[in-house]
C-alpha cells in the first residue's frame, strides 16, 4: 500500500491518469483512518472517562451523562498543582540537564578526534535501556541518605559529606542522566548529516572553533536539539519508576505517581486519573505548539548534493580531557548503577552493617538468578517481549515513515492533520492510556484481544511521535535537491524513496526502529491492561518481582533484559555503522 | 511455644498424608469431578496476590493434581477489578477462578460469579465471608516486624510502637489508602488500641511507604527499622536468612480474608471447582500457613505461624458493615493525622 499510493505523490504529475491524481487524497485518507483507529479512537474513550462516571464498555455510550466534576475536582484538588509544580522543577530541571549532557556527549563522538569513540558511543546509549523503575531502584541503592552505598563509603573513608538522592536535586540529577541519550541521539545524527562546509566557512571567516560552535553548528542543528529536548521533557512527566522510588520516600509528589495512586486505590478512580491525564495532555499540546512556532519558517536542511564526510575536530592534547569527560559521565551513569543493580542481583539481601560488608563474598550466591530461570514465566516472557518487539518497530517504523514522508517532503493537503494526529499520544499518560486501549479495542471483531498483536498495536500508537518526530529530523536535513535531480533523471516517487531517501535517511531509519523497539520491550503501563496469561511480556513480569518486595530479583532480571537489549543494539550499531559506511562511499 | 507450633504442623502434614486415597480424593472432590476436572485439562487464574505466591500454590496443587495446567494473570488489585469488569461487559472474560483481596470490589462484581461452595465450607468462620459464592482461599495478617540487626530493645505489642524511643523515621508504615488490607490495621488500630493510637504514633515522625513490598525490602536494607507488615511478605524473607525478625503482637492480629470465586462464563468449570476446593481443603490451606507465612479463615486453624500461640493470640476480623461505611472518613482523618497528600 505504501509503495503504490506514494508513487502518484508528485504535484509534478500533471500528465498523469485521473487515477493516479486520486492518490494522494487517498494515501492521505488512509493515513488518517489508521490515526483515528490508533489514536483518536482510544483517546475519545479517554476523554469520555475523564468528563462522566461510567466506563464506557461496561455501561455503554447511552448512559453517558457529561459532567466537569472531575476536571474541577482535580483543578480544585492542592495536592494536584503541588504534583503539577514538582513534575514541571524536575523535568525541566532534569531536560536542561539532560541538554547539556546529550549535546556534549554527541559533540565528543561525532566531531572530535576523541580516542575510543565508537566505545563511547555505545555505552553511552545504556541508560535508555534501563527501565526507569529499575534506574530509580539503582539509584536508591546508591544515593539513600541512610544506607546508600556511596555514603557508606563516605563513612567508611571519614568523609562528612553525605548525598541525598531522596530529594528534588535527586530526581533532577537522575532525570537528567538517564534522558541525556534521548538528546544525543537526535543531535548525533544531526551532527553527522551535516554539510562540514559550512563550519570551514566560518573558521575561514576567522572564528575560532568555539564560537563556530556556538554560532554555527550547535544553531543549525537547532531541530534536532529542540526535538530531543521537548522528547525528554516529556517522556520524564509520563515516567513513574523513577519518582516512584526517589520522591515518594522524601514526600515528593508528581503527576505520574499521583495518577498511579488514583488507579491503584480501591476503588480505582479512573476516571479522574483520565482527568489529570488530560491536564498533563495540554501542557504537552502547548510544548509542541511552541516548538512548530519556533521551528516554522526555517530551514534546516544541512545534507545537500555534495559528497562529504562529517569533519572531525583535531582537539590536540584536549583530546585527553574529552576523554576523561566521557569517562566520567559514563561511569556515573553506567557503572555505579550497573555496580549497585549487580550487587543487588547477586547478594542474598542489601543489609550493609559498613562498607567491609560490601566485600563479604560469602554473602553473594546466584540463588536470585536460579530463581528467575526456574519461573517459567521468565522464558515466555522473553520470547513474547522479542515477538512484540520487533512486530512494534518494523511496523511501527515503515507507519512512521510514511507518515514522516508525507508531513516533510509533501505537499499534500491534510498533512498538518497528520502531522497533529501522530503528536498526540507522546502526552497521554502510559498508565491511562493502558485503559483507554483496552476499552477501545476490546470490542473488536476477531480474535485480536488476548494476542501478541493487539500489545503490538498499543506500543505503535504510544510510540508514533517518538518515532515520527526521530525520522523527521532525518527526512528535514536532505535537501529536496536530490529528490528533484532523481525525478529529472525520469524516476518515479517510490524509485526516489527507494534509492534516495531511504538510503540517506537509513541511520535515522535504524535509530528510529531501534528507539521503537526499546521503548516496545520497557512498556508497561498500556501491557498491564492488554497481556494474558499466554502473552505476558518482560516489563509486567519485573513489576510483579518489583511489587512482591524482592529487589535482589528485580535487579536479576533487569540485568538479563539490560543484556538482551545490549546485544540487539550492538547488532543496530554495526548494522547502521555498514550502512553509513556505504552511504558515505556512495557518496 | 515453638515445640507446639512444630506439633502442630507435622500433626496437621501428618493427618493428611493418613488419609487413605479415597477419602483424600474426598476432600477435594468426587471421582467425577476429578475426572472431567483432568478432561478439561486446565484453568485461567486472576489474582492481585503476588505473582511468585501464587505460582507456589499452583505448583502445590500440581503436585496433587499433575494434569491440570492453571495459567495465570496477575495486576495489582484496582487495576485487576478494571480489567474484569471491562472484559466481562465485552463477553471476554479469561479467567475461571478470581483471587482478590479486597472483599469490598468482590462483593460489587458478585454477579459474575456462580454458585459455589467448597466440601468443607462449614469449617469456615461466618465473620471471613461476604457472599456464599465468594470463600478466603487465602487470608493474610498483620504482624510487627523488625530489622534485628539495627533493634536493639525490639517491640512486643503494638502500643509499643507509640513510644519515643521509636521515633525519627525508625519505624515505617503503609499508607492508609493503599488497599484494603491496610484500611483493616488501622480500622484496628483505631478500634482497639485507641482513639488516640494514630497520633500517639504519628508524632514520632515516621516514615510512610506506597504499599507493603517496598517496605519489607526497605526493612531488610535498614531504611527503617520496624514496620508493621503482612506477615507473608516478611515471612519468606526471614525464611531466606535477611536480618529480620516477626512477632504477632498479644492485643489481636488484624486478618485480611480474601475473595475468591469462579466466574460464571468459566470454560473450565470442573478444572475452577476442583482448584477452588483444594485451596480451601485444610491442605491447601496447611500449605499456606507453613510455606507461605498465611494465615487461615478455618474455624479451627490447621497450623499456626512461627511464634503464634493460640491461648494468647487473637484474631481480629472487622464487621464488614463498618469496613465499608467508616473508610472514607476515617481514611480522610488518617491521612491528616500521618500528614499524607492525596
Amino acid at each position: 500500500m505504501t509503495a503504490t499510493s506514494a508513487a502518484a505523490l508528485p504535484a509534478s504529475t500533471e500528465a498523469a491518469p485521473a487515477a493516479r491524481r486520486w492518490a494522494a487524497p487517498l494515501w492521505v485518507g488512509a493515513l488518517l483512518i489508521i490515526l483515528t483507529f490508533l489514536v483518536i479512537y482510544p483517546l475519545l474513550m479517554l476523554f469520555f472517562g475523564a468528563i462522566s462516571d461510567s466506563n464506557p464498555v461496561i455501561d455503554g455510550f447511552g448512559k453517558f451523562n457529561p459532567s466537569l466534576t472531575h476536571f474541577i475536582a482535580v483543578l480544585g484538588n492542592e495536592n494536584v498543582r503541588l504534583a503539577f509544580f514538582n513534575a514541571l522543577v524536575a523535568c525541566g530541571g532534569g531536560t536542561i540537564l539532560a541538554v547539556v549532557i546529550g549535546l556534549a556527549f554527541s559533540w565528543i563522538v561525532v566531531r572530535t578526534n576523541t580516542p575510543f569513540k565508537g566505545f563511547i558511543a555505545g555505552a553511552s546509549m545504556i541508560p535508555l535501556f534501563v527501565p526507569p523503575l529499575v534506574a530509580g531502584v539503582a539509584w536508591s541503592i546508591l544515593g539513600s541518605p541512610k544506607t546508600g552505598l556511596l555514603n557508606t563509603a563516605l563513612k567508611w573513608s571519614g568523609i562528612d559529606f553525605r548525598f541525598d538522592f531522596y530529594s528534588m536535586s535527586g530526581l533532577i540529577l537522575v532525570f537528567g542522566f538517564y534522558y541525556a541519550p534521548y538528546v544525543y541521539m537526535f543531535t548525533a545524527s544531526a551532527l553527522r548529516n551535516m554539510d562540514p562546509s559550512l563550519e570551514e566557512a566560518s573558521e575561514v571567516a576567522g572564528a575560532s572553533a568555539f564560537t563556530t560552535l556556538f554560532t554555527v553548528t550547535f544553531p543549525l542543528i537547532a531541530p534536532a536539539i529542540l526535538a530531543g529536548s521537548l522528547l525528554s521533557f516529556v517522556v520524564m512527566l509520563g515516567i513513574y519508576g523513577v519518582p516512584a522510588a526517589l520522591g515518594a520516600p522524601a514526600n515528593i509528589s508528581v503527576l505520574t505517581t499521583y495518577i498511579f495512586k488514583l488507579t491503584a486505590w480501591a476503588p480505582p478512580l479512573y476516571n479522574t486519573a483520565a482527568a489529570v491525564a488530560i491536564l498533563l495532555m495540554m501542557v504537552t499540546a502547548i510544548l509542541v505548539w511552541a516548538q512548530q512556532r519556533v521551528l516554522s519558517g526555517r530551514s534546516f536542511a544541512t545534507v545537500a548534493g555534495k559528497a562529504f564526510r562529517p569533519r572531525s575536530l583535531n582537539l590536540g592534547p584536549w583530546r585527553w580531557l574529552t576523554f576523561s569527560l566521557a569517562l566520567v559521565y559514563l561511569f556515573v551513569v553506567v557503572v555505579l548503577p550497573t555496580i549497585a543493580l549487580v550487587i543487588a542481583a547477586f547478594r542474598r539481601f542489601l543489609f550493609f552493617k559498613d562498607f567491609d560488608a560490601v566485600f563479604d563474598m560469602k554473602a553473594y550466591s546466584w540463588v536470585h538468578f536460579n530463581s528467575i530461570f526456574d519461573n517459567p514465566l521468565t522464558m515466555i516472557s522473553i520470547w513474547n517481549t522479542m515477538k512484540v518487539g520487533v512486530i512494534t518497530a518494523v511496523v511501527g517504523g515503515v507507519l512512521a515513515f510514511a507518515i514522516g514522508y508525507t508531513i516533510n517532503r509533501t505537499q499534500v493537503a491534510g498533512r498538518k492533520s497528520i502531522d497533529l494526529l501522530s503528536t498526540i499520544p507522546v502526552a497521554i499518560p502510559g498508565l491511562v492510556v493502558g485503559v483507554a486501549y483496552l476499552w477501545a479495542w476490546i470490542g473488536l471483531p476477531g480474535g485480536l484481544y488476548g494476542t501478541i498483536w493487539i500489545l503490538a498495536l498499543a506500543f505503535v500508537a504510544r510510540f508514533i511521535p517518538d518515532t515520527v518526530k526521530s525520522l523527521s529530523t532525518s527526512f528535514m536535513q536532505i535537501h529536496k535537491e536530490l529528490e528533484e535531480a532523481a525525478w529529472i533523471c525520469g524516476r518515479g516517487l517510490l524509485s526516489t524513496i527507494a534509492t534516495i531517501m531511504v538510503p540517506l535517511a537509513r541511520p535515522g531509519i535504524i535509530a528510529s526502529m531501534t528507539l521503537l523497539f526499546v521503548l516496545a520491550v520497557r512498556e508497561l503501563g498500556s501491557s498491564l491492561f492488554l497481556y494474558t496469561s499466554d502473552t505476558t511480556v518482560m516489563a509486567v513480569l519485573l513489576l510483579d518481582y518489583y511489587e512482591g518486595g524482592n529487589i535482589g530479583k528485580t535487579a536479576a532480571f533487569s540485568l538479563v533484559q539490560t543484556v538482551i537489549l545490549g546485544v540487539l543494539l550492538g547488532i543496530t550499531t554495526w548494522l547502521s555503522r555498514g550502512s553509513a559506511e556505504s552511504t558515505a562511499r556512495a557518496g | 511455644m515453638k515445640r507446639r507450633t512444630i506439633l502442630a504442623g507435622i500433626a496437621g502434614a501428618a493427618a493428611t498424608a493418613a488419609l487413605p486415597a479415597r477419602a483424600q480424593q474426598d476432600a477435594f472432590g468426587s471421582k467425577e469431578l476429578i475426572a472431567a476436572a483432568e478432561k478439561e485439562g486446565g484453568l485461567t487464574l486472576y489474582t492481585a496476590d503476588f505473582a511468585e505466591t501464587q505460582q507456589e500454590v499452583i505448583r502445590e496443587f500440581n503436585k496433587r493434581f499433575p494434569k491440570i495446567k492453571v495459567a495465570m494473570v496477575r495486576a495489582p488489585g484496582g487495576q485487576l477489578i478494571t480489567r474484569i469488569k471491562t472484559e466481562a461487559a465485552a463477553d471476554k472474560l479469561g479467567a475461571d477462578v478470581v483471587n482478590h483481596s479486597d472483599r469490598g470490589l468482590m462483593l460489587e462484581i458478585a454477579d459474575l460469579f456462580q454458585d459455589y461452595a467448597p466440601p468443607n465450607a462449614a469449617d469456615y468462620r461466618k465473620d471471613a465471608l461476604v457472599s456464599p459464592k465468594l470463600w478466603p482461599g487465602v487470608t493474610l495478617g498483620w504482624a510487627i516486624a523488625y530489622n534485628t540487626q539495627l533493634v536493639k530493645n525490639a517491640p512486643k505489642t503494638w502500643m509499643d510502637l507509640t513510644k519515643p524511643e521509636y521515633k525519627d523515621k525508625q519505624i515505617g508504615q503503609v499508607i492508609g489508602p493503599s488497599g484494603g488490607t491496610t484500611w483493616t490495621r488501622i480500622m484496628f488500630e483505631r478500634q482497639v488500641l485507641g482513639e488516640d493510637y494514630w497520633k500517639k504514633q504519628a508524632a514520632l515522625n515516621i516514615a510512610l511507604y506506597p504499599s507493603g513490598a517496598p517496605l519489607s525490602d526497605a526493612l531488610v536494607r535498614g531504611e527503617v527499622s520496624i514496620a508493621p507488615l503482612l506477615y507473608n511478605i516478611i515471612f519468606t524473607k526471614i525464611v531466606e536468612g535477611a536480618p529480620a525478625e516477626a512477632i504477632f503482637a498479644p492485643e489481636g492480629v488484624p486478618i485480611v480474608p480474601y475473595a475468591d470465586g469462579i466466574t460464571k462464563s468459566s470454560k473450565n468449570p470442573n478444572a475452577a471447582r476442583l482448584f477452588m476446593n483444594w485451596r480451601l481443603s485444610k491442605e491447601g490451606q496447611t500449605f499456606m500457613i507453613n510455606k507461605l507465612g498465611n494465615i487461615t479463615s478455618l474455624s479451627e486453624p490447621p497450623a499456626y505461624p512461627k511464634g503464634w500461640d493460640p491461648k494468647v493470640i487473637k484474631v481480629w476480623v472487622p464487621k464488614f458493615e463498618e469496613f465499608d461505611k467508616l473508610r472514607a472518613s476515617w481514611m480522610e482523618e488518617w491521612n491528616k493525622t500521618y500528614g499524607y497528600r492525596q
